[in-house]
């Protein structure tokens, strides 16, 4: 591998969160290098959600250390982080359903531009973002959608918004949190499709996803995740294989439950 | 006329009111119960200052402009504290200390007994004593409110303002500072409030703290919620269509004493009708993490 795809992007140390005396998260500990895509799996409530809370910094961790691109981010306020280049994609959705489609796009070019150039509508610069994010748009199919609420979109529809919303915010990291979930099984294809196109731009992708057969197309890692703690984080015919993984989500030994 | 021109004034001075807390209640889903406290401390400053110290207009409206917008100090600070219903109990609470204050600091504000004689502004040699020409001021004024907040209504704040009404975290990780966002946000509201405040101060030319109870505050959110929160025109429209609505009341036979409380009924029956048909959309459900 080359020189640039070693630097970390990410990198987790011993992350612990609780919340309401409940210990979500137990030590957290791992490395995403530039470039890479990483899959995150895990039974229900096993914290991947939470973890990605930290990573954002909606939640503050109660130990532990948060690194983006070597930098120390662990107490950073959340749009701080997302300035640096933290892009996030919600397991509940995260598109403002109220604004248009294009609004959406708009709103994300705009988020690191310098006030100065978008400050006033009729400055140059809103006009590029517009044509910008038709561009964008036409991509996944969604540009004759521009004008409408986006909340009137297909839940597959919605999720590849949010991702290429993501992408026109100009993130260097991904987190995507199920953005297989609620999407057809025709447009799953269409989100696998957006994911590579993200590879291909050397992105850096975190990935939590339920169907290990979805994720295994395009992660050349995967971390399992339970109770809070990294059971296994190795490639994905290794944790295919693995019998811990059958334990976790089908019983046996498990500390949570959960099906697939 | 004159009496048509007393309405302009009027649908003027609401127009400032209800599209600043448009900005703030309708685009960013603040639901701030202290807008007219705001409106009341500009009024109080215009006439405090041009009855005293016989300030012209040129010191009243930035001033009421900066005295009212200051509420937004504590109204952020609620807010940084209190979201959603519990913000509008706690921008509620603040507003009843502001009447509180109004009523009960008589060496200021005289109390009850109100402030009378605020003369009409004039400036540079043109006055506005009588109603038509202070028609004109109003017009201006209200204007070049209306201009800036559509411009503001279109522009990357707005947009931002919108996003963190309904996302929160969303909004954050397309690096919004959500919490500057809604101080701002407060700041021209609030200011835009003070400026309307002056303005009725000089128009009514007598101000006590009944012009600014919750009843006011009600109105003033009847308009925005008629005209559709986050709806520029539709707040202008709303505005012109409730403070005109009442008015062909007078030309019946009724008895002042039983006028008022009919309009107050009939605005009840509107904000509870537009209230009921509209209730899954009037506030889009804020979503979090
Ligand atoms: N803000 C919170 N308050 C209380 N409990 C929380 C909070 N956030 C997370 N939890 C708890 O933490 C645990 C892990 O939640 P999390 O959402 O991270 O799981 P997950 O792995 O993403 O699950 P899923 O696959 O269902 O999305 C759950 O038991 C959840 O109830
Ligand atoms: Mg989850």
């Amino acid at each position: 591998m080359d020189e640039k795809r070693e630097q970390p992007a990410l990198t987790l140390q011993e992350l612990r969160f609780a919340i309401h005396h409940a210990q979500i998260l137990n030590g957290v500990t791992f490395d995403v290098s530039r470039g890479e895509t990483v899959g995150v799996i895990g039974p229900n409530g096993s914290g991947k959600t939470t973890l990605f809370n930290c990573i954002n910094g909606f939640y503050l961790p109660t130990a532990g250390k948060v690194l983006f691109q070597e930098r120390e981010i662990t107490r950073m306020p959340p749009f701080q982080r997302a300035e640096l280049g933290l892009g996030r994609v919600f397991q509940n959705f995260g598109i403002f359903r109220e604004m248009t489609v294009l609004e959406n796009m708009v709103t994300a070019l705009e988020g690191r531009q310098p006030l100065r150039t978008t400050f006033f509508p009729w400055a140059k610069q809103n006009r590029k973002n517009r044509e910008r994010a038709l561009e964008l748009l036409g991509e996944v199919q969604l540009a004759e959608k521009a004008h409408l609420k986006a909340g009137s979109l297909s839940g597959g529809q919605m999720r590849l918004l949010e991702i290429m919303r993501t992408f026109a915010f100009g993130a260097e990291l991904f987190l995507l949190d199920e953005p297989t979930a609620g999407v057809s099984p025709k447009m799953k294809e269409d989100v696998a499709e957006l994911v590579r196109k993200l590879q291909n731009e050397k992105k850096t992708i975190l990935i939590i996803e339920h169907d290990i057969r979805f994720i295994e197309k395009f992660c050349e890692r995967i971390i399992v995740l339970d109770s809070g703690r990294v059971l296994l984080d190795d490639t994905p015919e290794k944790v295919k294989e693995s019998p811990l993984l059958q334990e976790i989500y089908f019983g046996k030994r498990s500390p949570s439950s959960g099906l697939v | 006329m004159e009496y048509l021109i007393h309405l302009a004034i009027l649908v003027g001075i609401y127009t400032i009111l209800a599209q600043s807390l448009n900005l703030c209640f309708g685009l960013g889903g603040l639901f701030n119960l202290a807008h007219v406290a705001s409106y009341a401390i500009g009024a109080y400053t215009t006439a405090l200052l041009s009855t005293e110290f016989g300030l012209s207009l040129w010191y009243t409206f930035p001033a009421s402009i900066v005295l009212g917008s200051i509420l937004a100090l504590p109204i952020a600070a609620i807010s940084s504290k209190l979201t959603q219903d519990y913000f509008a109990i706690g921008t509620l609470a603040f507003s009843f200390v502001i009447v509180a204050l109004l009523i009960n600091w008589k060496s200021l504000t005289r109390g009850v007994l109100g402030i009378p004689g605020i003369p009409r502004p004039e400036i540079l040699g043109v006055n506005f004593y009588e109603n038509s020409n202070f028609l004109i001021l109003t017009v201006l004024v209200a204007t070049a409110a209306q201009l800036i907040l559509a411009l503001l209504f279109q522009s990357r704040f707005a947009r931002g303002l919108k996003a963190q009404a309904e996302y929160e975290e969303a909004a954050l990780s397309l690096a919004r500072n959500t919490r500057r966002i809604r101080g701002i946000s407060f700041f021209i509201s609030a200011g835009y409030a003070g400026l309307a405040g002056s303005l009725f101060a000089y128009y009514i030319n007598y101000i006590d703290p009944s012009s600014f109870s919750l009843t006011e505050m009600v109105f003033v959110l009847t308009i925005v919620v008629v005209g559709k929160p986050g709806s520029f025109w539709g707040v202008l429209g709303a505005t012109f269509f409730l403070v005109l609505l009442p008015e062909p009341l007078r030309f019946l036979d009724i008895s002042p004493s039983i006028l008022g409380p009919m309009r107050q009924l009939l605005y009840a029956v509107i904000l509870y009708g537009v209230v009921f048909f509209n209730r899954y959309k009037i506030f889009p459900l804020q979503r979090v993490i």
